[in-house]
């Protein structure tokens, strides 16, 4: 009898050879294709808008206001001295935290004011220190009665937090452009 | 005589095997950590730097402006006019109620092109801001 040969099976195999390549080529697509950068930056909430002639001139005391005035030279005045920008942050640590006892409408106002020429850069800077300020302020309120950084406070010590130390920044109305 | 060279007796190759695997690891890295890219920016810039920034958690929240060195204002994906931001901003707003505008403004610019920019802004009742700066090593 002949003996019929078994046909042998190829083991059956889909290439992957490739694969590393395919998956290359896709890796690829989405480097370009998408962006890594986290927004950072200094945050703010904007006044209301009030049109000009609804405006009305709400006394503030000057124990509340730490008025900073930048110029088109990139002076800074912060209640009417003139300081340099690094030192913005000292002078009002001592304000901020001579106010955290007292109650809501008594905490300190930080109004900028800058004239339409001033440079960008120099109002950011001057923005830095005042952000920077607060900042100083809550991580040693946070140290002192927690003993924690800010960012672990839960959410009601975060709230008291707010509370005590809240960050009011004013931007100053324009003054209306004489065309 | 006859000097037999020696030889390591296993294979000189790199298994490539895994390969395919790492890279997919890498690519699904890629996936999770990163956004679309939806705009091109048009406009030439340079961020400020500062130390007290804070970065913006929701990134789908965000909407951005920018004012390159030329002084021209790209608001989302096309070059705009001050007196335009407001009718945009305001139906943005009615989407997406608490918008955050992330304002990538060049450092030289002036205060002017900035404050124009606020007052339409505070109009559209868009008023959460954030002045983009990168951290100052």
């Amino acid at each position: 009898m002949v003996k019929i040969k078994k046909r042998k099976l190829k083991e059956a195999e889909i290439p992957t050879s490739s694969m590393a390549d395919i998956a290359f080529l896709l890796l690829l697509f989405f480097l370009v294709a998408t962006v890594i950068d986290v927004d950072t930056g200094i945050g703010l909430t904007l006044p209301e808008y009030v049109p000009p002639s609804e405006q009305k001139f709400a006394p503030i005391s000057k124990d509340r206001m730490a008025a900073l005035l930048i110029n088109e030279n990139g002076d800074v005045l912060l209640n009417k001295k003139q300081i340099s920008i690094p030192q913005i942050k000292e002078n009002l640590i001592a304000r901020i935290k001579s106010k955290i006892d007292l109650p809501k409408k008594k905490k300190l106002i930080v109004s900028v004011k800058t004239d339409r020429r001033t440079n960008y850069n120099i109002y950011i800077q001057a923005l830095d220190q005042v952000k920077g300020a607060y900042f100083e302020v809550r991580k040693e309120y946070a140290l002192q009665h927690w003993g924690k950084k800010v960012s672990e406070l839960d959410k009601t010590q975060m709230h008291e937090l707010r509370d005590k130390i809240p960050i009011i920044i004013s931007i100053a109305e324009p003054e209306v452009v004489k065309k | 005589m006859k000097f037999q060279k020696k030889r390591a007796s296993t294979k000189q190759e790199i298994p490539t095997a895994s390969m395919p695997d790492i890279v997919f690891m890498l690519l699904l890295f890629f996936m999770v950590s990163t956004t679309l890219r939806e705009v091109d920016v048009m406009v030439q810039f340079k961020l400020p730097e500062a130390k007290a920034i804070e970065k913006i958690e929701n990134k789908r929240l965000i909407s951005y402006i920018w004012v390159g060195n030329d002084g021209r204002i790209q608001l989302n994906d096309n070059i705009v006019q001050i007196k335009d931001i407001q009718k945009i901003m305001y139906k943005k707003r009615q989407e997406l109620p608490n918008v955050i505008v992330s304002l990538r403004i060049d450092k030289n610019a002036q205060m002017g092109i900035v404050t124009d920019i606020q007052q339409e802004l505070r109009k559209a009742d868009a008023r959460r801001i954030n002045y983009s700066a990168r951290l100052k090593e």
